[in-house]
C-alpha cells in the first residue's frame, strides 16, 4: 500500500523541478548579457487584462452585494446539479421520491425566502 | 429501520434552525418566539432520542458511517441539554444586542446538530464533515459581539481552527494511506492484521490526530487560544465552546482511539502521549488560572485543567479485560458532570456580569448580600469544579482517578490530586470574595427568568447527581459498553 505512494514521489520531484528550474534560469541569466532592461515604461507597467487596454487601477472597491448574488447563484447552481439525477429517475422513484425531491427543494426555498426577506436581492437598501 | 430515523435528532435540530430563520425573516415583530422555537426543536430532538432507549439493538446506517448505539444516544442527550441551557442563557444578551437574532439561534442549533453528528460518526470523512459543521458556526458565534475583542476572538479561533483542521486531515490521510479505508472498524482490523510494519507512521498519524483534536479539547500545548477566545467571545458562546465542543471532541477521540486505533502495540504509545498531555494540561491550566483577575479568563484556564482531568481516562486504556471500558465510562461521567458544572458557572457569570457590568473577580465581592441565591448557585458550581462532595464533580473526579489507578498510572493520579488542591485555591477564592468580601454597593438584584431557569437546571443537576450519582454512572457505563472487547 505504502509503496504506491512512490508515484506521488515522482510527481513531487517534477513539482520541485519547475520552481528550481525557473529560479536557476533567472540566476544563470545574470551572467549572460541579455538581461531584460529594468527601465519602466507605460506598456510594461500596464495591467495585463486579456490584451485590452485597462482603464483605471486594478484595485477598486466593488459593491459587496455582488457577494450576495454570487452566493445565491452557487446555491441555485448546486440545487440544479442535484436535481438532474432526480429528474432522470423521476418515473421510477414514485411518490416517495417526489416527496423527497420536494423536501430538498423546500430546504432551498427556506434559504430563498430568508434571502428575499433580508433584502439580499435588492440592489439598493 | 429507516436511515432517516438514525439522524432524527439532528434533523429535528436543523429543522428548528430553518424555522427560526423563517420566523425571523417573515414575522420580525414576533422575535421573542425565536428561542421558544429553538427550545422546542431541542425537546423534539431529545424525545426522538428517547424513542430509541430500551431498544438495545445497534444500528449502523449510511454504509456504516453513522452509528445508532447507546454511546451516541448518551451524547445526544448531553448536547441537547447543553444547547438548551445555552439558548436559555443567551436570551437576554441577544435581546440586548438586537441585530441578527434569528441567525444567532440558527447558528447555535447548527452547532448542536454538528456535535450530534460528531458523536455518532464512525468514519473519518464523516467525522471531519461533522467537525466542520460544528466548527464553522462556532467561529462566527465567537466573533458575534460588536467590540474588537470579540472580533479578535473570532479571527483567532478561525485561524487556529483552520490549522488544527489541516493537521487532523493530514493524520486522517496517513491512516487512510496505511489501512486503505476510512471506516473505524475496518481501520482497526487492518491495523491489527499488518499494521505493525507501519508502526512509526501510525504513531505520526496518531500524533497528528491528537494535535487536531487537542485544539478542540483545549489541552496543552494546543491551549493558547482558550483564554483570549473565552474572554472576547460573548459569554453564552464561551460557555458553549467550553462545554459543547470539548465534549464532542472527547466523544469522537474516544471513538477513534478505542474503536479504530486500539491495537495493543499502538495503544501503549498513545496512552503514554495522553498521560503526558494530561499532566501538562492539569498543571499549566491550574497554575495559569491562579493569577487571572478576569473570571472568564480564569474559567478558560480552568477548562484547560479540566481537559487534563478528562484525559486521564484516555490514558487509562492499558487496562485489560473487562475493565477495558473503565477509562471511557469515566470520561463520559466526567463529560456529563462537567456539562452541568461548567454551564452553571458560566450562566452564573452571565447573570452577575450583566448586572455589575464587569468580569473582574474583585467586583464579585459581597455578591452574597446582593443576590444570595445566585451566589449560592455559583458557589456550588465552583465547589463541583474543585471536586468536593456533595457535588457531581466529586464523583466524576473519583471515578476518573479510580480508572487511572487501575491502569497503573499512580503518578498521573498523584499529579491530578495535587492539582485539585491548587484548583481549590482559585475556585474557592472566588467563592470567598462573594461571601466574605465587602460590596461597594448593596443594591439587591435578581437574575432574569430565563437565566434563573438555566442556572437552576444546572445547579440542581450538580447537587442531585452529587447526592445520587448512580443514574448518571450507570448511563455512562452503559454507553461505554460498546467498546468492550
Amino acid at each position: 500500500m505504502l509503496y504506491e505512494y512512490g508515484h506521488i514521489g515522482i510527481l513531487v520531484l517534477i513539482a520541485l523541478i519547475f520552481p528550481i528550474g525557473a529560479l536557476a534560469t533567472s540566476w544563470a541569466l545574470q551572467f549572460v548579457n541579455i538581461r531584460p532592461t529594468s527601465k519602466p515604461d507605460v506598456v510594461r507597467d500596464d495591467i495585463y487584462e486579456c490584451g485590452l487596454r485597462t482603464e483605471g487601477p486594478s484595485r477598486v472597491q466593488f459593491n459587496f452585494r455582488f457577494y450576495y448574488i454570487a452566493l445565491l447563484f452557487v446555491l441555485l447552481d448546486v440545487e440544479i446539479v442535484f436535481l438532474f439525477p432526480w429528474a432522470l429517475v423521476f418515473d421510477d422513484v414514485g411518490w416517495v421520491g417526489y416527496g423527497k425531491g420536494m423536501l430538498f427543494i423546500g430546504t432551498f426555498v427556506i434559504g430563498g425566502v430568508y434571502a428575499w426577506r433580508k433584502r439580499a436581492l435588492e440592489w439598493r437598501l | 429501520m429507516n436511515s432517516l430515523d438514525v439522524v432524527g435528532p439532528q434533523l429535528a435540530v436543523l429543522v428548528a434552525a430553518g424555522l427560526v430563520l423563517l420566523l425571523d425573516s417573515l414575522v420580525p415583530q414576533q422575535r421573542r418566539l425565536l428561542p421558544v422555537v429553538a427550545l422546542l426543536g431541542l425537546i423534539v430532538s431529545a424525545l426522538w432520542t428517547t424513542s430509541w432507549v430500551g431498544r438495545g439493538d445497534y444500528q449502523f446506517l449510511f454504509d456504516g458511517t453513522l452509528a445508532l448505539d447507546k454511546y451516541s444516544v448518551f451524547f445526544y442527550y448531553v448536547f441537547a441539554g447543553i444547547t438548551a441551557t445555552v439558548v436559555l442563557a443567551s436570551i437576554d444578551w441577544v435581546n440586548r444586542e438586537g441585530r441578527g437574532q434569528g441567525e444567532y439561534y440558527a447558528l447555535v442549533l447548527t452547532v448542536c446538530s454538528g456535535l450530534m453528528f460528531l458523536a455518532a460518526s464512525r468514519d473519518l470523512i464523516t467525522i471531519f464533515l461533522a467537525l466542520e459543521l460544528s466548527s464553522i458556526p462556532q467561529y462566527i458565534l465567537a466573533g458575534w459581539g460588536k467590540d474588537s475583542k470579540s472580533s479578535e476572538a473570532g479571527l483567532k479561533y478561525l485561524l487556529l481552527g483552520a490549522i488544527a483542521s489541516s493537521l487532523l486531515l493530514y493524520g486522517m490521510a496517513l491512516i487512510y494511506g496505511i489501512t486503505g479505508t476510512t471506516l473505524l472498524p475496518e481501520i482497526a482490523a487492518a491495523i491489527k492484521a499488518d499494521g505493525e510494519t507501519y508502526r512509526g507512521l501510525l504513531i505520526v498519524a496518531t500524533i497528528l490526530l491528537i494535535a487536531g483534536f487537542g485544539f478542540k479539547m483545549a489541552v496543552v500545548p494546543f491551549q493558547m487560544w482558550v483564554p483570549d477566545v473565552y474572554q472576547g467571545a460573548p459569554t453564552p458562546v464561551a460557555a458553549f465552546l467550553s462545554v459543547g465542543s470539548k465534549a464532542a471532541a472527547f466523544a469522537v477521540v474516544i471513538r477513534i482511539f478505542f474503536e479504530g486505533l486500539d491495537a495493543d502495540f499502538l495503544s501503549d504509545d498513545w496512552s503514554m502521549i495522553f498521560a503526558v498531555l494530561a499532566a501538562a494540561s492539569m498543571t499549566l491550566g491550574n497554575v495559569m488560572a491562579i493569577v487571572q483577575t478576569d473570571i472568564k479568563r480564569m474559567l478558560g484556564y480552568s477548562s484547560v485543567a479540566q481537559a487534563g482531568n478528562f484525559m486521564i481516562g484516555l490514558a487509562a486504556i492499558s487496562v485489560a479485560g473487562n475493565e477495558f471500558t473503565l477509562g471511557a465510562s469515566a470520561i463520559l461521567l466526567f463529560v456529563a458532570a462537567y456539562a452541568f458544572t461548567n454551564l452553571g458557572a458560566f450562566v452564573g457569570v452571565i447573570a452577575i456580569s450583566q448586572r455589575i457590568g464587569s468580569d473582574q473577580i474583585k467586583d464579585y465581592a459581597g455578591m452574597w448580600k446582593r443576590s444570595p441565591v445566585l451566589a449560592l448557585a455559583v458557589a456550588f458550581c465552583l465547589i463541583s469544579l474543585t471536586g468536593i462532595p456533595p457535588t457531581v464533580g466529586f464523583w466524576a473526579k473519583l471515578y476518573i482517578f479510580n480508572a487511572g489507578i487501575r491502569a497503573d498510572l499512580v503518578w498521573l493520579v498523584l499529579i491530578g490530586v495535587l492539582n485539585s488542591v491548587v484548583a481549590g485555591y482559585y475556585y474557592l477564592s472566588v467563592a470567598r470574595q462573594m461571601f466574605m468580601g465587602d460590596a461597594e454597593e448593596d443594591k439587591k438584584f435578581r437574575a432574569s427568568p430565563s437565566i434563573t431557569m438555566a442556572l437552576g437546571a444546572a445547579t440542581i443537576g450538580v447537587i442531585v447527581f452529587g447526592i445520587i450519582p448512580m443514574p448518571l454512572m450507570s448511563a455512562a457505563q452503559d454507553a461505554a459498553e460498546i467498546f468492550a472487547r
